[in-house]
């Protein structure tokens, strides 16, 4: 291949990684602090695309700007299905929750299909086609600023776990849920919060991939096996992993499907189990 | 129930389920073969997910393998008879879980669920793209054979067989050390347990289970494609089934199964468009309320003491893993 075209694969690969940071925190997030392997990930994903969508087609909002709309709606939404739902059975083993979250993912995805169908659809905008040309390397406009907003809401989220007495309690509670207790803190709410700050990560990931990919009902569910590789590619726990994580997996896909685009799946998910079966913990070392 | 009383009991049913084709439709004879169908693959996921405790999401795989492997050999150059073909089927099937099970099965947790689940979409894709063999998307088409009582009977006699299996496995010291490994897999290798030979054997068995569920699924359905035989929604199947039924117990895996026959059934004959969503519905309510099963709700004696199940258990599952 020539120079222009690992250029632009490189671009491509670094324009991904940001989306997929996002959507691989929100998942790592849930996943590290309550031990819960989130398969309704993707179905949130969906609801942000879709809020963006219906909020552009009906009232001409920008994409960008009804990212906070979408974030809000699924913290809502995120913090209602943990109260009232995952948090009944957060104790019963593994495959509960597993198979909770994967009945949700069915209700919630059959539930939009029914109300909106299966039709393709993408939010084009008056700046969709245009973008920056440098030498034989083209970069969207959209998927430049994607980019940037995944960029400083990954930030905004390591920020606010490191800094804020919220953060600290939700990484107390990750590390040791009896001693997180005795200090005072409120697990019940700390695990609610978490969910719906995993669910508001996926909403405004959603938001982004409805203006960078044509999307229907069934587009959540390949991000969260991508969100599932890319956690166990960085391991779970901090914020700096899971964004080199993204990185390895969007150059990896990326190259891949650009040299074999009818096996990139299986390409991608053998990468995925020779690294599990070779390093478990992750490439980046420890795990909470 | 004393045991004469059962054994009766167990003899009518199993005389009814005998003499079932002389009455029902063919249609309705497909719903009841469906059924057994997924029995059998639920009764083969027990062995992996609930004796052992493994959360196997990639079990599809294998009913792919079986419903392949059969249906190549029945064509072209073999021409090789149905029952030959199946046992062929469910041998490669085994062969393939020994392979990937070794280096899987050291995985714990979420990370085996994904794995297999990893396993499952690649041969999916495989299947898709070696044109050569498996005729890619279009799929292969097996001989015609038309008389629903012949999967009926064939699918009953496997199922039978999977009891008896079943009910030996648990008395015996594999299916104990597969429970052994399930509770804790340290504590059980150092009482000497060889946990990865009876791990694979566990996950071996669930894999002939699902071959010969989709060798027989190939042989009715006659056309088989990648989409239509390694979709994840087999795997769910016969997970639901097992859960609804109860997970590690004999009987668990079938009544789960026609629990979950009669109400995908119902739900797919009233809402079906909302048919996923009645069935998440379902999963999310039994998980919720039942999370060990049926078989709770009918054992006489309950894993803690001898006192029957009470409604307000309902209630108490929930309490019990609520984090407060």
């Amino acid at each position: 291949m020539g120079g222009a075209e690992l250029g632009q694969i490189f671009v491509n690969a670094v324009l991904l990684s940001g989306i997929l940071a996002l959507v691989a925190l929100g998942f790592s997030l849930v996943w590290g602090i309550m031990n819960i392997v989130n398969l309704a990930h993707g179905a949130f994903i969906v609801l942000g695309a879709y809020i963006t969508f219906f909020l552009h087609e009906l009232f001409g909002v920008d994409p960008f700007l009804s990212i906070p709309v979408a974030m809000l709606a699924l913290f809502a939404l995120g913090w209602g299905i943990q109260r009232g739902l995952i948090n009944q059975i957060i104790r019963a083993p593994l495959l509960a929750t597993f198979l909770l979250t994967f009945g949700l993912e069915l209700l919630i995805v059959n539930l939009i299909n029914f109300f909106f169908k299966a039709d393709l659809r993408s939010v084009t905008t008056a700046y969709s086609g245009t973008g920056l040309t440098l030498g034989a390397v083209r970069i969207p406009y959209i998927r430049l600023g994607a980019l940037a907003v995944s960029l400083v809401l990954v930030a905004a989220l390591a920020w606010y776990l490191k800094a804020t007495r919220t953060g600290r309690a939700i990484r107390a509670t990750g590390m040791d849920i009896d001693a997180a207790r005795l200090t005072g803190v409120k697990v019940a709410t700390v695990y609610a919060a978490t969910f719906a700050i995993g669910a508001a990560m996926a909403g405004a990931a959603g938001s982004l991939l409805s203006m960078i990919v044509p999307f229907d009902p069934t587009l959540g569910g390949t991000y969260t096996q991508r969100a599932f590789a890319i956690c166990v590619l960085g391991g779970l726990g901090n914020v700096a992993n899971v964004v080199i994580g993204a990185a390895i997996f969007a150059f990896v896909d990326v190259f891949v499907g650009a040299r074999l685009p009818s096996l990139s799946r299986a390409v991608t998910f053998g990468i995925l189990v020779l690294l599990l079966i070779l390093r478990p913990q992750g490439i980046a070392g420890k795990s909470v | 129930m004393k045991k004469a009383a059962r054994v009766a009991a167990f003899a009518v049913l199993l005389a009814l389920l005998l003499a079932l084709p002389k009455f029902v439709s063919s249609y309705k004879l497909l719903t009841y073969t469906r059924f057994l169908i997924l029995a059998l693959m639920a009764q083969g996921w027990n062995f992996i997910g609930g004796y052992t405790g493994y959360a196997a999401f990639g079990n599809v795989a294998y009913f792919g393998i079986g419903a392949y492997t059969t249906g190549l050999l029945m064509l072209g150059r073999w021409q090789v008879a149905f029952f030959p073909a199946l046992a062929a089927g469910a041998l490669l099937s085994a062969f393939v879980a020994i392979l990937l099970g070794l280096p899987i099965l050291r995985l714990k947790g979420h990370y085996f669920a994904i794995a297999t689940l990893g396993v499952a979409e690649a041969l999916s894709q495989v299947a898709d793209t070696w044109d050569s063999v498996t005729e890619g998307s279009t799929g292969i088409d097996l001989p015609l054979r038309t008389e629903g009582a012949f999967f009926y009977y064939t699918a009953l006699a496997f199922v039978i067989g999977g009891l008896a299996l079943t009910w030996a496995f648990s008395r015996s010291k594999l299916g104990n050390g597969c429970v052994a490994i399930r509770e804790d897999q340290d504590a059980a290798r150092m009482l000497g347990i060889n946990t990865t030979l009876f791990k694979v054997v566990a996950y071996a068995l669930s894999a002939t289970f699902a071959a010969l569920a989709g060798g027989l699924t190939a042989y009715q359905n006659i056309h088989v494609t990648p989409g239509d035989f390694f979709k994840i929604d087999y795997t769910l199947q016969m997970i639901i089934a097992t859960i609804i039924g109860g997970a590690g117990t004999i009987l668990g895996p079938v009544l789960g199964a026609a629990v979950y026959q009669l109400l995908s059934t119902y739900v797919w004959s009233r809402f079906l468009e909302l048919h996923p969503t009645v069935l998440g519905l379902i999963i999310v309510l039994f998980i919720v309320f039942l999370p060990r099963g049926l078989m709770t709700v009918l054992a006489r004696k309950r894993p803690r003491g001898e006192r029957p199940f009470r409604p307000s258990d309902l209630l108490a599952n929930v309490r019990a893993h609520r984090v407060t």
